[in-house]
């Protein structure tokens, strides 16, 4: 216990979901009813014993920044410890445009040295996972590895192209890894989150840095499974993953997570997720809704019909309206008689009496914030 | 050092609800669930927080350890502030001395070191078994501007029903002339909510006068108000109107819940400016299956209805299996109404189990209630008016 510490990373992936990223890090984007991706990586960090989680933050994190606040949610608004964002700050040591994963650690440094854990979990915040932090962090010391990398066999995580697959020996130790092939050759995905001794990865960034070096991945990683420099090993994660790189891939999630299956496993008891609160009475189904298969928060008042959707606080359906395959953000207005089918409204999107928006479910569409449609 | 505070908020919590029946046996009063995300203490803390009051005193007295842990620091009403905030406050001993409270007044009395360290000009008094929204900064207001030594919100209820309150007769300017408790027959229906504002320094003499007194019960209604009547103190009226309904019975307690699904809403619990806060869980979103009917419903994170729920109010994380059906109920948080069981004009508390096929309650007759924890066994009747529970 207390001997993990969080470190997350939300620069890399600005801009890959369109609309719903223009204004928001992936980290801050709104998931399953009520919560953030974030969420998931913070409460991780918190039932694994974290409570010293670093956020690294590089482009429009305002919306991040609002949500997390002091981190009291989380239980990380501590005297000792406790939520620590680090912006991107210009100083002799320091670019504020990272190059890199390794590059934004590097300008970091004296968060990390200043912290007094023995291990740090570092991520990445592009893919949605919870995990058992405890549970790698011992497989960690009993391999005696120097580090170990998160993998899923979901193939859903395959993509051609991109990502980073790897093939374990016997003993759960990476032997070979490839990045972003055409074909990819191993099922074992990376999942963008390793652990590491603290101690190591000041050494590791600082040698990385030095020498021009900025992917962790690419010419870190790669590099020392190939000359066995470090003793690497993988740690399978069980959890249901979603790589959220687009727009279909952000709808196929919400979509699975209407699985109770699904849901169970992602949701599990020993790791409670936490978001930030709006103290929204609880959601009415007024006489005559008709709601099938459907993920509902707080604060919503339901006439009409919703079917197969995942509904945020405060969205309200009026009388006759019918909401079907669509994701709805915070505050979504639905007037009376209006279709919303295979579309995702960013929040607080009203959509006018009588109006049909429709799409297919194989090219789900984003309405942007605060379109009246 | 702690700064001095206008006004100091102090909370009766104690009461033991026997009236509630199972439903207190593990809990005190104002720690009951209610409106299937709140419990009934939120709403005279929220009342506190939107009315700018921060520092509150919580009395309590019996089964405290659920209401403890759930006012916790306080932070979910913004009340873990560091100049004042939720202060929980049993009954204690001092070396020899040191007893129970014995009455509302006395309960007052035994903190008068807690107020004074806040060194506040008045004190507002309020009871935690009511479901309303008030802003007692108005009510502050109206005390300060007549000069009054007590304030005592009243409402106008029922004529019919004004014997079973404390009943104000007040002159034309709002001055309160009479205080009758329990009446047989009422001179008026201006009903008194035990919402009381107090200058400290004059209530302050009053409890000490009102604890040499032996004969005295050391009540509020029954000793303070009347003593402070008799000797011409100025006592105003301020009324309220907007709603207010007491639950400290099983039956008000349901209809209050009912009362939460009707439209347009009496308390409107969706106002951003005047929020009723709760402490929340960590529970996932509500999931309603492909095969449920919800109709006519309120239902909050982490519920799974796979069957039918109708004009009914389901808590924090309680499940609905397939083929089970709840009709004009309250759901507490947690609990779990089994395949094919039917619940009807029923109050479940809270982590209860209704077995598969059990039948809890009737179309008629009166509300039905089954404790806290309780198993009710596959295909069990509890009968309509009946309640179960250890």
């Amino acid at each position: 216990m207390n001997d993990l510490m969080g470190l997350i990373y939300t620069g890399d992936n600005g801009d890959r979901m369109n609309e719903l990223t223009a204004l928001r890090a992936v980290a801050a984007v709104p998931v399953c009813s009520r919560y953030r991706v974030i969420d998931f990586l913070l409460s991780s960090l918190v039932s694994g014993g974290a409570r010293n989680v670093g956020v690294i933050t590089q482009k429009n994190y305002r919306s991040l920044m609002d949500h997390l606040g002091s981190g009291k949610e989380w239980d990380l608004h501590g005297k000792r410890q406790g939520l620590v964002i680090l912006p991107p700050f210009l100083t002799a040591d320091s670019v504020g445009v990272y190059s890199g994963l390794m590059d934004a650690i590097r300008s970091n440094q004296q968060y990390l040295r200043r912290s007094r854990e023995r291990y740090v979990l570092v991520t990445d915040s592009g893919i949605l996972y919870t995990a058992d932090f405890d549970a790698m962090l011992s497989q960690h010391i009993r391999n005696g590895a120097d580090i170990t990398l998160m993998y899923s066999n979901d193939k859903g995580l395959l993509r051609s192209g991109s990502g980073h697959y790897m093939r374990l020996d016997e003993h759960g130790r990476v032997r070979e890894m490839e990045s972003s092939p055409m074909l990819p050759r191993f099922e074992s995905v990376y999942m963008e989150a390793f652990l590491i001794r603290r101690e190591l990865l000041i050494e590791l960034t600082d040698r990385a840095v030095s020498r021009a070096h900025y992917h962790f991945t690419r010419e870190v990683l790669l590099q020392a499974v190939r000359d066995e420099s470090l003793k690497i090993y993988g740690w399978q994660n069980q959890s249901p993953v979603w790589r959220l790189d687009s727009v279909q891939a952000y709808f196929d999630c919400s979509m699975a997570l209407l699985q109770s299956s699904v849901r169970r496993q992602l949701f599990r008891p020993d790791i409670p997720i936490w978001t930030k609160i709006r103290d929204e009475m609880p959601t009415r189904y007024a006489p005559g809704a008709q709601v099938k298969n459907s993920l509902l928060a707080d604060g919503c008042i339901i006439e009409g019909t919703v079917e197969n959707s995942v509904l945020f606080r405060g969205v309200r359906v009026h009388r006759g309206a019918v909401v079907r395959n669509a994701v709805i953000f915070q505050d979504g207005y639905i007037m009376e008689g209006a279709h919303v089918e295979g579309c995702i409204l960013d929040k607080q999107v009203t959509v006018r009496e009588g109006l049909t928006l429709s799409a297919p479910r194989t090219y789900p569409v984003v309405i942007s914030k605060g379109t009246i449609v | 050092m702690i700064r001095k505070k206008e006004c100091v908020a102090m909370l009766l919590a104690g009461g033991q609800g026997t009236r509630l029946g199972v439903l207190t046996r593990h809990m005190a009063k104002p720690a009951v669930p209610f409106g299937g995300k709140y419990r009934i203490i939120d709403f005279p803390l929220s009342n506190c927080t939107n009315s700018g009051i921060d520092t509150v005193g919580v009395l309590t007295q019996f089964q405290p350890l659920e209401l403890n842990a759930y006012i916790g620091s306080g932070a979910p009403w913004d009340l873990d502030v560091s100049n004042g905030g939720v202060y929980v406050l049993p009954p204690y001993h001092t070396g020899k001395t040191g007893e129970w409270y014995r009455g509302t007044a006395n309960a007052i009395y035994q903190n008068i070191p807690f107020i004074q360290q806040f060194d506040p000009d008045y004190v507002l008094i309020l009871s935690g078994d009511h479901i309303y929204k008030m802003d007692y900064a108005a009510m502050l207001r109206h005390h300060i501007e007549h000069q009054a030594d007590a304030t005592i919100a009243v409402r106008q209820v029922p004529w019919e029903e004004a014997s079973r309150f404390g009943i104000m007769n007040t002159d034309p300017e709002g001055r309160i002339i009479e205080f009758e408790e329990k009446p047989p027959q009422p001179k008026s229906n201006n009903a008194s909510m035990g919402v009381y504002v107090f200058t400290w320094a004059k209530l302050r003499a009053y409890l000490e006068r009102d604890e040499q007194d032996t004969k005295s019960s050391n009540d509020f209604g029954k000793n303070i108000i009347p003593t402070m009547l008799g000797d011409g103190c100025r006592m105003v009226a301020f009324s309220f109107n907007d709603y207010w309904k007491d639950v400290g019975t099983v039956s008000s307690l349901w209809e209050a819940n009912m009362d939460l699904l009707t439209t347009p809403l009496p308390i409107d619990l969706h106002d951003k400016k005047w929020r009723v806060y709760a402490r929340s869980f960590g529970s996932g979103p509500q999931f309603i299956a492909a095969d449920a009917e919800v109709d006519d419903s309120l239902v909050t994170e982490g519920c799974e209805v796979h069957g039918c729920v109708k004009h009914s109010i389901l808590s924090t994380g309680v499940i609905v299996e397939e083929g089970a059906q709840v009709i004009d109920s309250v759901i507490m948080p947690g609990s779990i109404i089994r395949n094919g069981a039917v619940v009807r004009r029923a109050i479940v508390a809270e982590n209860a189990e209704i077995g598969a096929g059990a039948v809890v309650g009737g179309a008629k007759g009166d509300i039905a209630v089954v404790g806290q924890g309780v198993l009710v066994p596959e295909g069990e009747k509890v009968p309509a008016g009946t309640q179960c529970g250890q």
